[in-house]
């Protein structure tokens, strides 16, 4: 008898859980409410911990040390398994990764809840918005003024400010380095990144999936496109620039690959 | 008698509604906006800027026109836009090659003239901005300009309350802040439109129009050697190229390039518009001279054969233009056809109206 309640107290148990956990799954999502979602960037360099001021050699024979890692991301774009897509509000969806200031969350919200399998962002301000002016762009030109993202020289943003110090064969003592990359009248090298989720990211309301990003620093320059800053150095050989030509076009082909997610928190309230 | 009731309720509510109303009205004391009306020449090139996403209105006008006219938008508050964009001048910096700021400190540049922006693709001779609505980004922090920031100038304006107001009566959200701000600016800009010289008449078959036989020949001369840069009734082509200038070795000044950092752009500079070119000497990109006499030797005898050179300057044995001094005299005559009296005294464009 205590054999037979023991196996039925099981057996209840069981299937109670089975149940519960069947009934989650197949649960009709509520499409007309939303849910919070958050997108973190953790800064990296060619699989190490980015770490402002430490120096890390690259496939060029070049030594960095990074003082400056800010770059925008924009146009955020979520993506269900059958290919539908929420498009974040195009006047909220501009934001700074800033290294240095320690701003590595997007925070989102008022997403319809669903299971999103994929991700889609702009890296640096499309070419339309930008055309649209101060009307379309809010107060955004003062927040990234703020945080060293614009040239006033002429008018843009910087979509990465990369920056720092660096010794190669041809200086053996460390230079400045500066890497600004941005569109201007000539090239517009805005690009958009597309990201699958290992895991799905579950927006339901009261839940918020947090997206942790590995971002990799490395390829900036490193990438499917070899750029040496040993190439880019001034006459007075006191720094190397990139911050024009067909450097932008290169670094926004490598900037393809410099993201990856590595995998996503789900549940309410998490935070990375 | 439940009528009675219902009508007299019916009476109080809308007067409680009228009271609230003017309440309201008294309260915020804005003063009623509208759109501005402004004509697009029918001979113009189109419209290359986006303007209905920031269309001028009667407000944003007078506000950009005040602000255009005001040295708050600098640093030390001594440099206006007008300092450097005269109106007598077709809003250029007359008597200076080389346009001077703040602190007096020179620029490497002429000051170009500000008419007719909205049909085009390009602005500075570089080419350092592509929108209408940003370009007052350039001046406003370029050291040497007005070496100021956006954020420093609200500051400022917000202590003002007739900026306060005028910002109000403006802008939808009424705030003073740098978006309203160059979205300001960028109205009075769009409604800056020069299409009223005799050239203008002449194309029109109105009265003034008559061209003399030698502006004529000046017209022909002028489609003939300088239409295909200087083109449309805005007389540019929006491109930019090398001249053949002898690069001023001081200044040394890449032009396009410093933008785009294609070494293909060196020397390339943008096609200013002609209007009013007889109001905006000095000339070029240097303000290098002084006259238009001297802007058409220069292309008949003094173009140099430096990297990027202009095919269209090449055609000849010679490079430049093969130009008679007649055939000089005659295209000069054309080009102060060009003179838009009325665009340089519309008090529309003076902020003292």
């Amino acid at each position: 008898m205590k054999q037979n309640i023991k196996a039925i107290a099981l057996f209840l148990f069981t299937t109670s859980f089975l149940i519960s956990c069947s009934s989650d799954d197949t649960a009709a999502i509520d499409e007309n409410t939303f849910g919070e979602a958050q997108l973190y960037f953790d800064n990296g360099v060619n699989g190490d911990k980015l770490i402002l001021g430490a120096s890390y050699t690259n496939s060029n024979n070049e030594r960095l040390t990074i003082n400056r890692l800010n770059y925008i991301i924009s146009n955020i774009i979520f993506i269900k398994s059958d290919g539908t897509e929420y498009v974040y509000p195009k006047n909220k969806s501009y934001f700074i990764v800033s290294e240095e200031s320690g701003i590595n969350t997007i925070n989102l919200t008022d997403i319809p809840a669903g299971d999103y399998k994929q991700i889609k962002f702009g890296l640096g301000v499309d070419n339309q918005r930008y055309l649209e002016g101060e009307t379309a762009q809010q107060e955004f030109w003062d927040y990234a003024t703020s945080l060293d993202m614009v040239w006033t020289w002429s008018t843009g943003y910087r979509f990465i400010n990369f920056e720092g110090t660096f010794t190669s064969d041809s200086n053996p003592e460390s230079i400045n380095f500066q890497v600004h990359q941005g569109s201007n009248s000539a090239t517009d090298n805005y690009r958009e990144i597309m990201l699958n989720l290992p895991t799905t990211a579950r927006v339901r309301m009261g839940d918020k999936p947090s997206i942790h990003i590995i971002a990799d620093a490395n390829v900036i320059l490193d990438g499917i496109n070899k750029i040496k800053l040993s190439d880019n150095i001034n006459q007075a050989g006191t720094s190397a620039a990139i911050m024009g030509g067909e450097n932008l076009v290169k670094i926004a082909a490598n900037t393809q690959a410099m993201f990856k997610v590595d995998h996503v928190h789900n549940g309410s309230g998490t935070e990375h | 008698m439940k009528n009675i009731l219902f009508r007299l309720m019916a009476f109080s509510s809308a007067l409680i509604l009228l009271c609230a109303c003017q309440d309201d009205d008294s309260y915020e004391d804005i003063p009623v906006n509208e759109k501005f009306d402004f004509k697009i020449p029918d001979r113009f090139p189109e419209i290359k800027q986006d303007i209905n996403s920031n269309y001028p209105t009667k407000w944003g006008v007078a506000l950009g026109r005040k602000l255009f006219y005001d040295s708050r938008l600098s640093k030390d508050n001594t440099i206006s836009c007008s300092f450097c964009h005269e109106q007598q001048h077709a809003f250029t910096h007359h008597g200076h090659d080389l346009s001077h700021g703040i602190n007096n400190l020179e620029g490497i540049r002429n000051a170009p003239s500000v008419q007719n922006l909205i049909f085009q693709t390009d602005y500075f001779y570089d080419g350092a901005s592509n929108s209408m609505q940003m370009l007052s980004v350039v001046p406003i922090h370029n050291p040497v300009e007005m070496d100021e920031t956006l954020p420093a100038i609200v500051a400022k304006l917000k202590q003002d309350p007739e900026y306060v107001k005028m910002f109000r009566a403006a802008f939808e959200n009424g705030e003073v802040s740098s978006s309203n701000l160059l979205n300001a600016l960028a109205q009075f800009m769009t409604i800056m439109i020069s299409a009223d010289s005799k050239y203008d008449k002449y194309v029109r078959n109105e009265s003034g129009g008559n061209f003399s036989s030698q502006e004529l020949k000046g017209l022909e001369l002028f489609k003939m050697n300088c239409a295909s840069c200087h083109a449309t009734d805005i007389f540019t082509d929006n491109s930019f190229r090398n001249n053949g200038l002898p690069p001023n070795l001081n200044l040394n000044d890449l032009g396009r390039e410093t933008v785009t950092g294609f070494i293909e752009d060196r020397y390339k500079f943008k096609v200013p518009s002609l209007r009013n070119v007889e109001l905006t000497a000095p000339y070029m990109h240097d303000g290098r001279f002084g006259s238009l006499q001297s802007v058409l030797n220069f292309y008949s005898d003094g173009v140099q054969n430096t990297q990027n050179l202009d095919p269209l300057l090449q055609q000849h044995s010679k490079a430049g233009i093969p130009l008679t001094n007649e055939e000089k005299e005659a295209l000069i005559a054309f080009l102060k056809t060009l003179t838009d009296y009325e665009y340089i005294k519309n008090p529309l464009f003076y902020y003292k109206t």
